[in-house]
């Protein structure tokens, strides 16, 4: 965002503490889509994501005046959006691999280059999406953070309640899954392949 | 050589590796191939990452789409909602009035059984008083949240719903005031009950049971959930009993709280007798120390009574002897010669009352005689004036709720648009309720306390779901507004008008009410508990 549309960002949202409808009606168009596409990413269902959208606006509104307004709007808002999602996943138990533990334990395979290449041309955005949906809720939630809402380690530590030094290796560890995910389904749609 | 692994590459990629490391590996990178390749290859899955997970994709759905917009007027709602009430018009014109008049005609009309309890019997109109009573007591228990939130949130701006709060406290004085020696009670089970003569119990009795009997002695309070209780033994505490048919022909030396169908007194009660019954009949041989207060239909009161008598009764027949004042409001009244009221004798009822030559009165007797109210009248003027108040506090209501609780109001007003869960909820709620709400008036006899926490507790929520369902009829028909708090109070305003005009509606009025309190309760239910989960989330400053 550029200077000029972050002070514009600034003013409505002074306005909008005031009370001023127009205004919030302003920054909720504004944010509103970026917000329900970061639920839909962290999220399982497009409904659940409908939902916490709609939630998490209501609580950026009823906190709009704990908002520090030195930091960028948009930083707080993914901070907001990304507590929200992370409780409702806790809530619906989806978080099973919440210990440090396992991580620091975890083996990684040193990947191919050359294979993790051919990987990433053989698949399309959709298809990353999909695989996506079958991580973990940690690993899930923290590609999301950190290549989504562009969090910096320290959110991402915050959010997701790991150590910062942990945060890399949740990275990691997402990937790997990933891969193995797009791996598998390159294998099941080359069988299918063979079989015709 | 010594390669980096792929976790030093990924945060030199991410700009997390310490700057001494760093350097290293950009210089080992410029010597070895095969870490350059994975390098950039670790560095293109995260820009292939990316992509995949910010492109636009998918579309905003239409309900936050729509939250963003402003009001658009939903022709197709007004249309239905107007097809719907000329319907209704017409039904009740065309079908349900003539049916009414030819079965007056043959003789059913005015005093049959449903006219009489739905519309013109004496214990109607006096559960429409206590409903009255319980809005007012409603809307004082909301206002005096809100000024509690508003004054908190002038010293600090977090929001947390003050109907919560209210809730709670409601729930812990009522907690606190529910009598303490129940903890210690002796409690009992099973299909038939029994004290025998010879046994006493020096304690509380609590007793569940298709039928219970007591003809031994209970020192402490009997508390009673049965279809039959009979009391012929002696009980030194109250006698609080939910039961079909009850019958007191002992002792008891405390007090006699009884929700019952029938309710039969013909021994001694030491304090006062509260009964909520179809039928109360209060034998010669009856003796109450105390007063008596009585909701019934049907009354007959034959014993002693010696302190004063306070009833609703459809229809009362006074025979014995009133030590204190008495106070009847219903439908018809008879003294008997037998009869000596030694009090104030108030009677306000559609009927003259019948007093026979012998019966003795200390004072006159005062008579006022109520203009039968018939619901179905309903262009009366003192009805549209009640409705119109009654609207103007719902209104009121609406308007607290969307300034001073706007994320309770938002998220139980997203509950009722799924319509189906809410009315289950409501509807369970009821069930429930109902039963909370009898509790509660009961209590009221039993500690006033506790009575007032109970009743003031449940009625909030019962009230505050027309606003909801208002405001759903209103946001249906002048559209989606994008939480704009002016715009939002005109759907509330708008849509309850709607529920009230249409609650005035004979016969479909009551069901469109009984509709409208499922929906609305179980939307709020649901807003509550949404909202406990949307408040325990952390929110970063």
């Amino acid at each position: 965002m550029n200077p000029a549309d972050q002070s514009g960002a600034q003013e409505r949202i002074a306005q909008a503490r005031a009370g001023n409808a127009e205004a919030w009606g302003e920054l909720y168009g504004q944010y509103a889509p970026a917000i329900f596409r970061f639920c839909r990413r962290a999220l399982p269902t497009r409904e659940d994501a409908e939902d916490a959208t709609m939630d998490i606006f209501i609580k950026v509104r009823q906190k709009l005046g704990q908002y520090d307004s030195s930091r960028p709007f948009s930083a707080w808002l993914y901070t907001v959006a990304a507590n929200h999602c992370w409780d409702v996943l806790r809530r619906r138990k989806l978080r099973q691999d919440l210990e440090t533990g396992e991580v620091e334990n975890m083996p990684l395979e040193h990947p191919d280059p050359g294979a993790l290449e051919q990987l990433l041309e053989r698949h399309s955005n959709q298809e990353v999406r999909r695989a996506l949906d079958k991580l973990p809720a940690r690993s899930r939630m923290a590609l999301v953070l950190r290549y989504y809402a562009d969090m910096s380690y320290d959110d991402v530590a915050a959010t997701l309640g790991v150590r910062r030094t942990f945060v890399g290796v949740v990275l990691l560890r997402a990937r790997h899954q990933l891969r193995d995910i797009l791996g598998e389904h390159r294998a099941a749609n080359a069988a299918a392949g063979g079989a015709r | 050589m010594i390669h980096f692994d792929e976790m030093a590459c990924l945060l030199y990629l991410e700009g997390q590796l310490d700057p001494e490391r760093a350097r290293e590996l950009v210089a080992h990178t410029g010597e070895c191939a095969a870490c350059r390749t994975l390098l950039r290859a670790l560095e293109r899955e995260s820009h292939f990452l990316a992509s995949a997970l910010t492109e636009e994709n998918e579309s905003m759905p239409a309900r936050l789409l729509s939250a963003r917009g402003w009001a658009v007027p939903s022709w197709v709602w007004t249309l239905a909602f107007g097809i719907f009430a000329a319907g209704a018009y017409w039904l009740w014109t065309d079908g349900v009035s003539p049916w009414l008049d030819q079965l007056s005609n043959a003789g059913f009309g005015g005093t049959d059984l449903m006219s009489m309890v739905l519309f013109t019997g004496a214990f109607w109109e006096g559960w429409g008083n206590m409903v009255d009573t319980i809005q007012i007591a409603a809307l004082i228990v909301v206002v005096l949240g809100a000024a509690g939130l508003i004054r908190r949130r002038l010293r600090r701006s977090a929001a947390i719903t003050g109907v919560t709060i209210t809730v709670v406290i409601s729930a812990l004085l009522f907690a606190l005031a529910w009598p303490q020696p129940a903890a210690a009670a002796d409690v009992r089970r099973g299909r038939a009950v029994s004290v025998p003569a010879s046994e006493t119990i020096h304690n509380d009795l609590i007793v569940a049971g298709p039928s219970v009997r007591i003809d031994g002695t209970v020192e402490g309070d009997l508390i009673v959930f049965t279809r039959d209780l009979t009391v012929t033994g002696h009980v030194t505490g109250d006698v609080i009993a939910f039961a079909r048919q009850v019958l007191i022909d002992g002792i008891v030396d405390g007090n006699v709280r009884t929700f019952s169908q029938n309710a039969t007194l013909q021994g001694s009660v030491g304090k006062n007798v509260s009964a909520f019954a179809s039928s109360i009949d209060l034998t010669p041989k009856a003796n109450l120390g105390g007063g008596m207060i009585a909701v019934a239909s049907d009354a007959d009161m034959d014993g002693k009574i010696h302190r004063d008598l306070l009833g609703i009764i459809g229809r009362s027949d006074l025979d014995g002897l009133i030590g204190g004042q008495v106070w009847i409001r219903g439908g018809t009244l008879t003294v008997a010669s037998t009869s000596e009221i030694r009090g104030p004798c108030r009677f306000e009822g559609r009927e003259q009352p019948v007093v026979a030559a012998g019966a003795k009165f200390a004072s006159p007797l005062q008579v006022e005689i109520t203009q039968e109210v018939r619901r179905s009248r309903f262009s009366t003027v003192r009805l549209v004036i009640h409705e119109i108040f009654s609207y103007g506090a719902a209104v009121l209501v609406g308007i607290l709720l969307v300034t001073v609780f706007p994320g309770f109001f938002y998220a139980t007003l997203r509950e009722v648009r799924i319509i189906g869960l809410p009315i289950g909820v409501g509807a369970l709620a009821f069930v429930i309720g109902v039963f909370v709400l009898i509790l509660g008036i009961l209590l009221l006899f039993v500690g006033v306390g506790a009575g007032i926490a109970g009743v003031l507790g449940m009625a909030p929520i019962l009230y505050v779901g027309q606003v909801f369902v208002g405001a759903w009829l209103g946001i249906k028909i002048m559209g989606e507004t994008s939480n704009n708090t002016n715009a939002t109070i005109g759907r509330i305003a708008v849509g309850l008008l709607i529920v009230h005009v249409a609650g005035l509606v004979p016969f479909l009025g009551v069901l469109a009410w009984l509709v409208v309190h499922l929906w609305g309760t179980g939307a709020v239910l649901l807003g509550f508990y949404r909202m406990s989960r949307v408040e325990s989330a952390a929110v970063p400053a």
